[in-house]
Protein backbone atom coordinates (compact mmCIF):
# COMPACT_ATOMS: atom_id res chain seq x y z
CA UNK A 1 0.00 0.00 0.00
CA UNK A 2 2.59 2.53 0.73
CA UNK A 3 4.40 1.97 -2.61
CA UNK A 4 0.97 2.89 -3.96
CA UNK A 5 0.51 5.98 -1.83
CA UNK A 6 4.24 7.19 -3.16
CA UNK A 7 3.60 6.16 -6.88
CA UNK A 8 0.25 8.23 -6.70
CA UNK A 9 0.77 11.01 -8.36
CA UNK A 10 2.66 9.45 -11.37
CA UNK A 11 -0.17 8.22 -12.87
CA UNK A 12 0.96 4.24 -12.55
CA UNK A 13 -1.43 3.56 -9.72
CA UNK A 14 -4.55 1.62 -10.04
CA UNK A 15 -7.32 -0.91 -9.11
CA UNK A 16 -8.91 -3.42 -10.65
CA UNK A 17 -12.66 -2.59 -10.78
CA UNK A 18 -16.11 -3.95 -10.82
CA UNK A 19 -17.27 -2.85 -14.03
CA UNK A 20 -19.60 -3.51 -17.18
CA UNK A 21 -17.85 -3.26 -21.27
CA UNK A 22 -18.17 -0.09 -22.57
CA UNK A 23 -20.08 -0.42 -25.91
CA UNK A 24 -20.00 -3.69 -26.18
CA UNK A 25 -23.76 -5.41 -26.28
CA UNK A 26 -24.44 -8.32 -24.43
CA UNK A 27 -23.37 -11.14 -26.34
CA UNK A 28 -20.86 -10.26 -27.61
CA UNK A 29 -19.62 -9.93 -23.90
CA UNK A 30 -20.16 -13.53 -23.11
CA UNK A 31 -18.07 -14.50 -25.98
CA UNK A 32 -14.98 -12.11 -24.51
CA UNK A 33 -15.62 -13.44 -21.17
CA UNK A 34 -15.05 -16.97 -22.17
CA UNK A 35 -12.69 -16.69 -24.81
CA UNK A 36 -10.44 -14.42 -24.35
CA UNK A 37 -7.63 -15.76 -26.87
CA UNK A 38 -9.87 -17.19 -29.27
CA UNK A 39 -9.61 -17.38 -32.98
CA UNK A 40 -12.22 -15.57 -34.77
CA UNK A 41 -14.59 -17.73 -36.70
CA UNK A 42 -14.08 -14.74 -39.81
CA UNK A 43 -10.67 -14.98 -40.20
CA UNK A 44 -11.69 -15.02 -44.06
CA UNK A 45 -13.45 -11.81 -44.02
CA UNK A 46 -10.87 -10.28 -41.10
CA UNK A 47 -8.43 -10.76 -44.18
CA UNK A 48 -10.00 -9.41 -46.62
CA UNK A 49 -11.07 -6.51 -45.33
CA UNK A 50 -7.59 -6.02 -44.10
CA UNK A 51 -6.49 -6.13 -47.45
CA UNK A 52 -9.37 -3.58 -49.09
CA UNK A 53 -7.93 -1.07 -46.63
CA UNK A 54 -4.19 -1.21 -47.32
CA UNK A 55 -5.00 -1.62 -50.93
CA UNK A 56 -7.71 0.87 -51.60
CA UNK A 57 -6.65 4.49 -51.10
CA UNK A 58 -10.00 5.92 -51.70
CA UNK A 59 -12.16 3.74 -50.44
CA UNK A 60 -9.99 3.30 -47.51
CA UNK A 61 -12.32 3.00 -45.00
CA UNK A 62 -15.05 0.62 -46.69
CA UNK A 63 -15.73 -2.76 -45.51
CA UNK A 64 -13.69 -3.22 -42.55
CA UNK A 65 -16.12 -3.72 -39.98
CA UNK A 66 -15.50 -7.50 -39.44
CA UNK A 67 -11.65 -6.59 -39.49
CA UNK A 68 -12.25 -4.14 -36.62
CA UNK A 69 -14.10 -6.12 -35.11
CA UNK A 70 -11.09 -8.99 -34.32
CA UNK A 71 -9.78 -6.63 -32.39
CA UNK A 72 -12.70 -4.88 -30.37
CA UNK A 73 -13.17 -8.30 -28.16
CA UNK A 74 -9.11 -7.86 -26.68
CA UNK A 75 -10.16 -4.07 -27.09
CA UNK A 76 -12.87 -3.38 -24.34
CA UNK A 77 -12.30 -1.47 -21.83
CA UNK A 78 -14.07 -2.12 -18.98
CA UNK A 79 -16.29 0.95 -17.71
CA UNK A 80 -14.85 1.91 -14.14
CA UNK A 81 -17.47 2.32 -11.39
CA UNK A 82 -17.78 5.88 -10.49
CA UNK A 83 -20.56 7.31 -8.68
CA UNK A 84 -18.45 9.67 -7.37
CA UNK A 85 -17.42 11.13 -10.53
CA UNK A 86 -18.41 15.20 -10.00
CA UNK A 87 -15.87 15.09 -6.59
CA UNK A 88 -13.68 13.08 -8.45
CA UNK A 89 -12.89 14.93 -11.21
CA UNK A 90 -12.42 18.45 -8.84
CA UNK A 91 -10.47 16.45 -6.64
CA UNK A 92 -7.79 15.58 -9.56
CA UNK A 93 -7.48 19.05 -10.45
CA UNK A 94 -6.90 19.83 -7.14
CA UNK A 95 -4.51 17.61 -6.64
CA UNK A 96 -3.13 18.04 -9.85
CA UNK A 97 -2.65 21.68 -9.38
CA UNK A 98 -0.95 20.98 -6.30
CA UNK A 99 1.34 18.38 -7.63
CA UNK A 100 2.78 20.93 -10.00
CA UNK A 101 3.12 23.91 -8.68
CA UNK A 102 4.45 22.67 -5.17
CA UNK A 103 5.15 18.45 -5.15
CA UNK A 104 7.12 19.18 -8.17
CA UNK A 105 9.03 22.46 -7.49
CA UNK A 106 10.35 20.86 -4.28
CA UNK A 107 11.23 17.95 -5.68
CA UNK A 108 13.10 19.46 -8.02
CA UNK A 109 15.13 21.48 -5.39
CA UNK A 110 15.61 18.47 -3.59
CA UNK A 111 16.91 17.38 -6.76
CA UNK A 112 19.44 19.76 -7.27
CA UNK A 113 20.93 19.60 -3.65
CA UNK A 114 21.04 16.16 -2.98
CA UNK A 115 22.81 13.23 -5.71
CA UNK A 116 21.57 10.50 -7.48
CA UNK A 117 23.48 7.84 -5.57
CA UNK A 118 22.04 9.27 -2.25
CA UNK A 119 18.45 9.67 -3.79
CA UNK A 120 18.59 6.17 -4.67
CA UNK A 121 19.52 5.31 -1.03
CA UNK A 122 16.75 7.03 0.79
CA UNK A 123 14.53 5.14 -1.67
CA UNK A 124 16.37 1.80 -1.17
CA UNK A 125 15.56 2.66 2.54
CA UNK A 126 11.63 3.13 2.49
CA UNK A 127 11.45 0.16 0.68
CA UNK A 128 12.99 -1.67 2.63
CA UNK A 129 11.06 -0.24 5.66
CA UNK A 130 7.92 -1.32 3.84
CA UNK A 131 8.95 -4.80 3.70
CA UNK A 132 6.62 -5.71 6.31
CA UNK A 133 3.32 -4.82 4.13
CA UNK A 134 4.81 -6.77 1.52
CA UNK A 135 5.69 -10.04 3.46
CA UNK A 136 2.45 -10.21 5.72
CA UNK A 137 0.12 -9.56 2.47
CA UNK A 138 2.42 -12.36 0.53
CA UNK A 139 1.92 -14.60 3.16
CA UNK A 140 -2.09 -13.71 2.95
CA UNK A 141 -2.41 -14.84 -0.33
CA UNK A 142 -0.44 -18.18 0.28
CA UNK A 143 2.26 -16.64 -1.67
CA UNK A 144 5.03 -17.94 0.95
CA UNK A 145 7.74 -18.42 -1.86
CA UNK A 146 7.77 -14.48 -2.12
CA UNK A 147 7.31 -14.09 1.52
CA UNK A 148 10.71 -16.44 1.92
CA UNK A 149 12.04 -13.93 -0.79
CA UNK A 150 10.79 -10.76 0.49
CA UNK A 151 12.09 -12.03 4.21
CA UNK A 152 16.02 -13.19 2.40
CA UNK A 153 15.97 -9.45 0.47
CA UNK A 154 15.39 -7.66 4.27
CA UNK A 155 17.79 -9.46 5.86
CA UNK A 156 20.40 -8.77 3.62
CA UNK A 157 19.53 -5.49 2.59
CA UNK A 158 19.35 -4.53 6.33
CA UNK A 159 22.29 -6.04 7.23
CA UNK A 160 24.70 -5.93 4.11
CA UNK A 161 22.87 -3.48 2.70
CA UNK A 162 23.54 -1.23 5.53
CA UNK A 163 19.84 -0.54 7.03
CA UNK A 164 18.07 -1.05 3.25
CA UNK A 165 20.01 2.07 1.84
CA UNK A 166 21.73 -0.41 -0.50
CA UNK A 167 20.02 -3.41 -2.35
CA UNK A 168 23.06 -6.39 -2.28
CA UNK A 169 19.78 -8.66 -1.97
CA UNK A 170 19.12 -8.08 -5.82
CA UNK A 171 22.69 -7.12 -7.12
CA UNK A 172 24.43 -9.90 -5.17
CA UNK A 173 21.84 -12.45 -4.70
CA UNK A 174 18.94 -12.22 -7.49
CA UNK A 175 16.17 -11.71 -4.75
CA UNK A 176 13.41 -10.00 -6.26
CA UNK A 177 11.06 -7.49 -4.64
CA UNK A 178 7.05 -8.96 -4.70
CA UNK A 179 5.11 -6.00 -4.31
CA UNK A 180 1.62 -6.73 -2.65
CA UNK A 181 -0.50 -4.36 0.14
CA UNK A 182 -3.64 -5.10 1.82
CA UNK A 183 -5.65 -4.21 -1.33
CA UNK A 184 -4.58 -6.62 -3.67
CA UNK A 185 -4.68 -9.35 -0.82
CA UNK A 186 -8.54 -8.34 -0.73
CA UNK A 187 -8.43 -8.14 -4.73
CA UNK A 188 -7.32 -11.51 -5.00
CA UNK A 189 -9.69 -13.05 -2.54
CA UNK A 190 -12.53 -11.37 -5.25
CA UNK A 191 -13.31 -8.59 -3.53
CA UNK A 192 -13.94 -5.66 -5.89
CA UNK A 193 -12.96 -2.47 -6.31
CA UNK A 194 -15.99 -0.60 -5.59
CA UNK A 195 -16.62 2.96 -6.18
CA UNK A 196 -13.50 4.74 -7.48
CA UNK A 197 -12.14 7.92 -5.04
CA UNK A 198 -9.47 10.63 -5.18
CA UNK A 199 -8.13 11.13 -2.13
CA UNK A 200 -6.61 14.41 -1.44
CA UNK A 201 -2.63 14.42 -1.51
CA UNK A 202 -2.85 10.56 -2.35
CA UNK A 203 -4.70 10.69 -5.71
CA UNK A 204 -6.44 7.86 -7.64
CA UNK A 205 -7.91 4.89 -5.08
CA UNK A 206 -10.93 3.47 -4.77
CA UNK A 207 -13.08 1.99 -1.60
CA UNK A 208 -11.43 -1.27 -1.11
CA UNK A 209 -7.94 0.41 -1.73
CA UNK A 210 -8.82 2.99 0.50
CA UNK A 211 -10.16 0.81 3.50
CA UNK A 212 -6.92 -1.54 2.97
CA UNK A 213 -4.89 1.61 4.42
CA UNK A 214 -5.90 0.83 7.84
CA UNK A 215 -5.25 -2.82 8.10
CA UNK A 216 -1.85 -1.78 6.63
CA UNK A 217 -0.62 0.98 8.71
CA UNK A 218 -0.69 -1.66 11.26
CA UNK A 219 2.70 -3.27 9.87
CA UNK A 220 3.67 0.04 8.26
CA UNK A 221 6.53 1.29 10.73
CA UNK A 222 5.99 5.07 9.33
CA UNK A 223 2.85 4.70 10.30
CA UNK A 224 1.04 6.08 13.32
CA UNK A 225 0.17 2.89 15.67
CA UNK A 226 -3.68 1.38 15.22
CA UNK A 227 -3.25 0.07 18.96
CA UNK A 228 -1.06 1.13 22.25
CA UNK A 229 0.03 -2.15 22.07
CA UNK A 230 2.65 -1.65 19.11
CA UNK A 231 3.59 1.81 19.78
CA UNK A 232 7.20 0.55 20.14
CA UNK A 233 7.31 -0.58 16.61
CA UNK A 234 5.90 2.53 14.93
CA UNK A 235 8.42 5.58 14.17
CA UNK A 236 6.07 8.21 14.30
CA UNK A 237 4.66 9.23 17.64
CA UNK A 238 1.62 11.42 15.77
CA UNK A 239 0.03 12.01 12.57
CA UNK A 240 2.18 14.89 12.23
CA UNK A 241 5.27 13.19 12.00
CA UNK A 242 3.78 10.29 10.06
CA UNK A 243 3.33 12.81 7.52
CA UNK A 244 6.30 14.50 7.45
CA UNK A 245 8.35 11.07 7.16
CA UNK A 246 5.84 10.35 4.28
CA UNK A 247 6.43 13.17 2.67
CA UNK A 248 10.40 12.85 2.32
CA UNK A 249 9.89 9.31 0.77
CA UNK A 250 7.47 10.62 -1.16
CA UNK A 251 9.34 14.24 -2.76
CA UNK A 252 12.68 11.64 -2.81
CA UNK A 253 10.62 9.59 -5.09
CA UNK A 254 9.59 11.98 -7.51
CA UNK A 255 12.97 13.86 -7.39
CA UNK A 256 13.95 10.43 -9.17
CA UNK A 257 11.02 10.83 -11.66
CA UNK A 258 10.89 14.47 -12.53
CA UNK A 259 8.86 15.44 -15.26
CA UNK A 260 6.94 12.18 -15.79
CA UNK A 261 3.53 12.68 -14.64
CA UNK A 262 3.41 16.23 -16.79
CA UNK A 263 4.27 13.91 -19.32
CA UNK A 264 1.92 11.44 -19.43
CA UNK A 265 -1.02 14.24 -18.37
CA UNK A 266 0.22 17.05 -20.73
CA UNK A 267 -1.38 15.64 -24.06
CA UNK A 268 -4.45 14.20 -22.07
CA UNK A 269 -7.64 14.74 -23.66
CA UNK A 270 -9.38 14.08 -20.50
CA UNK A 271 -6.82 13.94 -17.78
CA UNK A 272 -9.26 12.68 -15.17
CA UNK A 273 -10.35 9.44 -16.78
CA UNK A 274 -6.54 8.83 -17.94
CA UNK A 275 -5.86 8.86 -14.75
CA UNK A 276 -8.76 6.92 -13.11
CA UNK A 277 -8.38 4.17 -15.69
CA UNK A 278 -4.80 4.03 -15.85
CA UNK A 279 -5.02 3.41 -11.48
CA UNK A 280 -7.78 0.93 -12.10
CA UNK A 281 -6.02 -0.76 -15.12
CA UNK A 282 -2.90 -0.98 -13.12
CA UNK A 283 -4.55 -2.40 -9.84
CA UNK A 284 -6.62 -5.30 -11.88
CA UNK A 285 -2.66 -6.13 -13.24
CA UNK A 286 -1.00 -6.10 -9.74
CA UNK A 287 -4.08 -8.56 -8.52
CA UNK A 288 -3.71 -11.22 -11.29
CA UNK A 289 -0.10 -11.15 -10.29
CA UNK B 1 4.81 -45.47 -39.40
CA UNK B 2 5.36 -43.47 -42.00
CA UNK B 3 2.37 -41.58 -41.38
CA UNK B 4 3.42 -41.23 -37.61
CA UNK B 5 7.08 -40.27 -38.92
CA UNK B 6 5.51 -37.78 -41.38
CA UNK B 7 2.82 -36.23 -39.02
CA UNK B 8 6.25 -35.45 -36.29
CA UNK B 9 8.11 -33.90 -38.91
CA UNK B 10 5.18 -31.90 -39.71
CA UNK B 11 4.68 -31.02 -36.55
CA UNK B 12 8.36 -30.18 -36.20
CA UNK B 13 8.08 -27.66 -39.00
CA UNK B 14 5.11 -26.21 -37.68
CA UNK B 15 6.91 -25.77 -34.58
CA UNK B 16 10.18 -24.28 -35.97
CA UNK B 17 8.04 -22.00 -38.25
CA UNK B 18 6.13 -20.68 -34.93
CA UNK B 19 9.89 -20.17 -33.35
CA UNK B 20 11.19 -18.43 -36.49
CA UNK B 21 8.76 -16.11 -36.41
CA UNK B 22 8.70 -15.32 -32.89
CA UNK B 23 12.67 -15.01 -33.17
CA UNK B 24 12.00 -12.59 -36.13
CA UNK B 25 9.93 -10.10 -33.83
CA UNK B 26 12.20 -10.07 -31.03
CA UNK B 27 15.21 -9.59 -33.46
CA UNK B 28 12.68 -6.38 -34.81
CA UNK B 29 11.84 -5.07 -31.65
CA UNK B 30 15.24 -4.78 -30.00
CA UNK B 31 16.98 -3.51 -33.19
CA UNK B 32 14.06 -0.92 -33.09
CA UNK B 33 14.51 -0.23 -29.92
CA UNK B 34 18.74 -0.14 -30.16
CA UNK B 35 18.04 2.33 -32.68
CA UNK B 36 15.74 4.34 -30.72
CA UNK B 37 18.34 4.83 -28.31
CA UNK B 38 21.48 5.56 -30.16
CA UNK B 39 19.08 8.45 -31.40
CA UNK B 40 18.18 9.50 -27.80
CA UNK B 41 21.98 9.39 -26.53
CA UNK B 42 22.97 11.54 -29.70
CA UNK B 43 23.52 14.66 -27.74
CA UNK B 44 24.83 16.16 -30.77
CA UNK B 45 21.32 16.89 -32.10
CA UNK B 46 18.64 19.48 -30.75
CA UNK B 47 15.40 17.81 -28.97
CA UNK B 48 13.24 18.48 -31.94
CA UNK B 49 15.65 16.93 -34.40
CA UNK B 50 15.86 14.01 -31.68
CA UNK B 51 11.99 13.94 -31.95
CA UNK B 52 11.88 13.96 -35.46
CA UNK B 53 14.50 11.19 -35.79
CA UNK B 54 13.05 8.76 -33.54
CA UNK B 55 9.85 9.37 -35.02
CA UNK B 56 10.97 8.12 -38.18
CA UNK B 57 12.85 5.20 -36.21
CA UNK B 58 9.67 4.03 -34.89
CA UNK B 59 7.14 4.64 -37.64
CA UNK B 60 7.40 1.34 -39.81
CA UNK B 61 6.75 -0.86 -36.53
CA UNK B 62 3.73 1.32 -35.60
CA UNK B 63 0.60 0.82 -36.94
CA UNK B 64 -0.49 4.53 -35.73
CA UNK B 65 -3.85 4.40 -38.25
CA UNK B 66 -5.17 0.94 -36.65
CA UNK B 67 -4.34 2.10 -33.34
CA UNK B 68 -6.57 5.49 -34.58
CA UNK B 69 -9.58 3.26 -35.27
CA UNK B 70 -9.62 1.24 -32.63
CA UNK B 71 -9.03 4.23 -30.08
CA UNK B 72 -13.25 5.39 -30.92
CA UNK B 73 -14.39 1.66 -30.51
CA UNK B 74 -17.77 0.98 -31.89
CA UNK B 75 -17.74 4.82 -32.74
CA UNK B 76 -15.62 4.79 -35.44
CA UNK B 77 -18.13 2.97 -37.71
CA UNK B 78 -20.58 5.76 -37.27
CA UNK B 79 -17.83 8.70 -38.09
CA UNK B 80 -18.66 10.25 -41.72
CA UNK B 81 -15.96 9.84 -44.23
CA UNK B 82 -14.42 13.00 -43.98
CA UNK B 83 -13.96 12.87 -40.19
CA UNK B 84 -12.67 9.44 -40.24
CA UNK B 85 -9.79 11.12 -42.47
CA UNK B 86 -9.30 13.50 -40.22
CA UNK B 87 -9.47 11.95 -37.04
CA UNK B 88 -6.70 9.45 -38.38
CA UNK B 89 -4.49 12.12 -39.28
CA UNK B 90 -4.72 14.22 -35.45
CA UNK B 91 -4.81 10.54 -33.84
CA UNK B 92 -1.29 9.55 -35.82
CA UNK B 93 0.29 13.09 -35.08
CA UNK B 94 -0.45 13.38 -31.65
CA UNK B 95 0.79 9.71 -31.26
CA UNK B 96 3.78 10.71 -32.74
CA UNK B 97 4.39 13.54 -31.04
CA UNK B 98 3.64 12.14 -27.67
CA UNK B 99 5.74 8.99 -28.35
CA UNK B 100 8.91 10.63 -29.65
CA UNK B 101 8.99 13.07 -26.69
CA UNK B 102 7.83 9.86 -23.88
CA UNK B 103 10.97 8.22 -25.52
CA UNK B 104 13.42 10.87 -25.38
CA UNK B 105 13.24 10.84 -21.75
CA UNK B 106 14.67 7.01 -21.44
CA UNK B 107 18.12 7.53 -20.97
CA UNK B 108 20.46 4.88 -18.86
CA UNK B 109 17.73 2.31 -19.63
CA UNK B 110 17.85 -1.36 -21.01
CA UNK B 111 15.64 -3.60 -22.53
CA UNK B 112 15.26 -7.40 -21.60
CA UNK B 113 12.88 -9.85 -23.44
CA UNK B 114 11.22 -11.69 -20.87
CA UNK B 115 8.49 -13.79 -23.21
CA UNK B 116 7.29 -13.68 -26.42
CA UNK B 117 3.76 -15.33 -27.17
CA UNK B 118 1.90 -16.00 -29.96
CA UNK B 119 -1.71 -16.07 -28.84
CA UNK B 120 -2.92 -16.08 -32.61
CA UNK B 121 -1.28 -16.61 -36.21
CA UNK B 122 -1.09 -13.52 -36.74
CA UNK B 123 -0.79 -12.00 -32.98
CA UNK B 124 2.48 -11.70 -31.29
CA UNK B 125 2.92 -10.90 -27.16
CA UNK B 126 6.58 -9.37 -27.03
CA UNK B 127 7.19 -8.36 -22.83
CA UNK B 128 10.11 -6.65 -22.19
CA UNK B 129 11.71 -5.13 -18.95
CA UNK B 130 12.71 -1.55 -19.40
CA UNK B 131 15.56 -1.78 -16.75
CA UNK B 132 17.50 0.91 -15.15
CA UNK B 133 19.59 1.54 -12.22
CA UNK B 134 17.00 2.27 -9.76
CA UNK B 135 13.55 0.82 -11.27
CA UNK B 136 12.46 -2.16 -13.41
CA UNK B 137 9.48 -1.32 -15.83
CA UNK B 138 6.92 -4.24 -17.21
CA UNK B 139 6.52 -2.69 -21.40
CA UNK B 140 4.50 -5.24 -23.55
CA UNK B 141 4.01 -4.71 -27.61
CA UNK B 142 1.31 -5.98 -29.02
CA UNK B 143 2.28 -7.30 -32.38
CA UNK B 144 -0.20 -8.04 -35.41
CA UNK B 145 0.27 -8.79 -38.94
CA UNK B 146 -1.88 -7.52 -42.18
CA UNK B 147 -2.03 -10.29 -44.48
CA UNK B 148 -0.87 -7.68 -47.10
CA UNK B 149 3.16 -6.47 -46.71
CA UNK B 150 2.69 -2.74 -46.68
CA UNK B 151 5.87 -1.75 -48.53
CA UNK B 152 6.88 1.00 -46.00
CA UNK B 153 6.38 -1.22 -42.97
CA UNK B 154 7.66 -3.52 -40.95
CA UNK B 155 5.86 -7.22 -41.50
CA UNK B 156 4.68 -7.16 -38.29
CA UNK B 157 2.84 -3.66 -36.83
CA UNK B 158 2.49 -2.82 -33.18
CA UNK B 159 -0.83 -1.69 -32.43
CA UNK B 160 -0.49 -1.49 -28.83
CA UNK B 161 1.79 -1.01 -25.96
CA UNK B 162 0.95 -2.00 -22.04
CA UNK B 163 3.27 -0.31 -19.61
CA UNK B 164 3.18 -1.28 -16.30
CA UNK B 165 -0.08 -3.22 -16.84
CA UNK B 166 -1.99 -0.27 -18.96
CA UNK B 167 -2.63 -0.34 -22.36
CA UNK B 168 -2.15 2.67 -23.79
CA UNK B 169 -4.93 2.09 -26.27
CA UNK B 170 -7.36 1.08 -23.51
CA UNK B 171 -6.46 4.21 -21.92
CA UNK B 172 -7.20 6.75 -25.24
CA UNK B 173 -10.24 4.28 -25.90
CA UNK B 174 -11.81 4.78 -22.28
CA UNK B 175 -11.24 8.88 -22.50
CA UNK B 176 -12.03 9.50 -25.66
CA UNK B 177 -15.31 7.84 -24.87
CA UNK B 178 -16.38 9.07 -21.74
CA UNK B 179 -15.63 12.65 -23.79
CA UNK B 180 -18.13 11.73 -26.44
CA UNK B 181 -20.89 11.11 -23.76
CA UNK B 182 -21.51 14.69 -23.66
CA UNK B 183 -19.61 16.34 -26.88
CA UNK B 184 -19.41 15.52 -30.27
CA UNK B 185 -16.41 14.09 -32.39
CA UNK B 186 -15.91 17.83 -33.83
CA UNK B 187 -15.09 18.92 -30.14
CA UNK B 188 -12.79 16.16 -29.66
CA UNK B 189 -11.20 16.65 -32.66
CA UNK B 190 -10.35 20.02 -31.91
CA UNK B 191 -9.68 19.19 -28.24
CA UNK B 192 -6.90 17.04 -29.66
CA UNK B 193 -5.45 20.18 -31.75
CA UNK B 194 -5.28 22.43 -28.45
CA UNK B 195 -4.25 19.78 -26.26
CA UNK B 196 -0.40 20.81 -26.16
Amino acid sequence: MRNVLILIFSLFIFVGCSSKDVNTPKENKQVIEQNSGKITENEEAVELASEEDELVGEDEFASEDEFLDEFEEEMTVEEVYDPLSGYNRAMTTFNDFLFRNVVTPVAKGYKSVVPKPAREGVKNFFHNLMYPIRGVNNLLQGKFANTAEETGRFVINSTIGIFGLFDPAKSLFGLEAHEEDFGQTLGYYGVGAGPHIVLPFFGPSNLRDMFSMYPDSYVDPTSVSPIESLDNYHIPDNYVESIAIKAVDRINYVSLHVGEYELLTDDAVDKYTLLRDAYEQRRKKLIEE
Amino acid sequence: MIKNLVLVFMLLIGVNGFADEKEDVKKQLLSKIDAVIEVVQDKSLSKDQRNSKIVDVVTPTFDFKLMAKLSLGKKWKRLTKTDKGRFVKLYVERMKRSYSEKLDTYTDQKVEVTSVKQPKKNRMVVATNLISSSDKMDVVYKFWKPRKHIPTKDRWLVYDVEILGVSILKADKAQFSEFLKTKSIKDLMDTMINVK
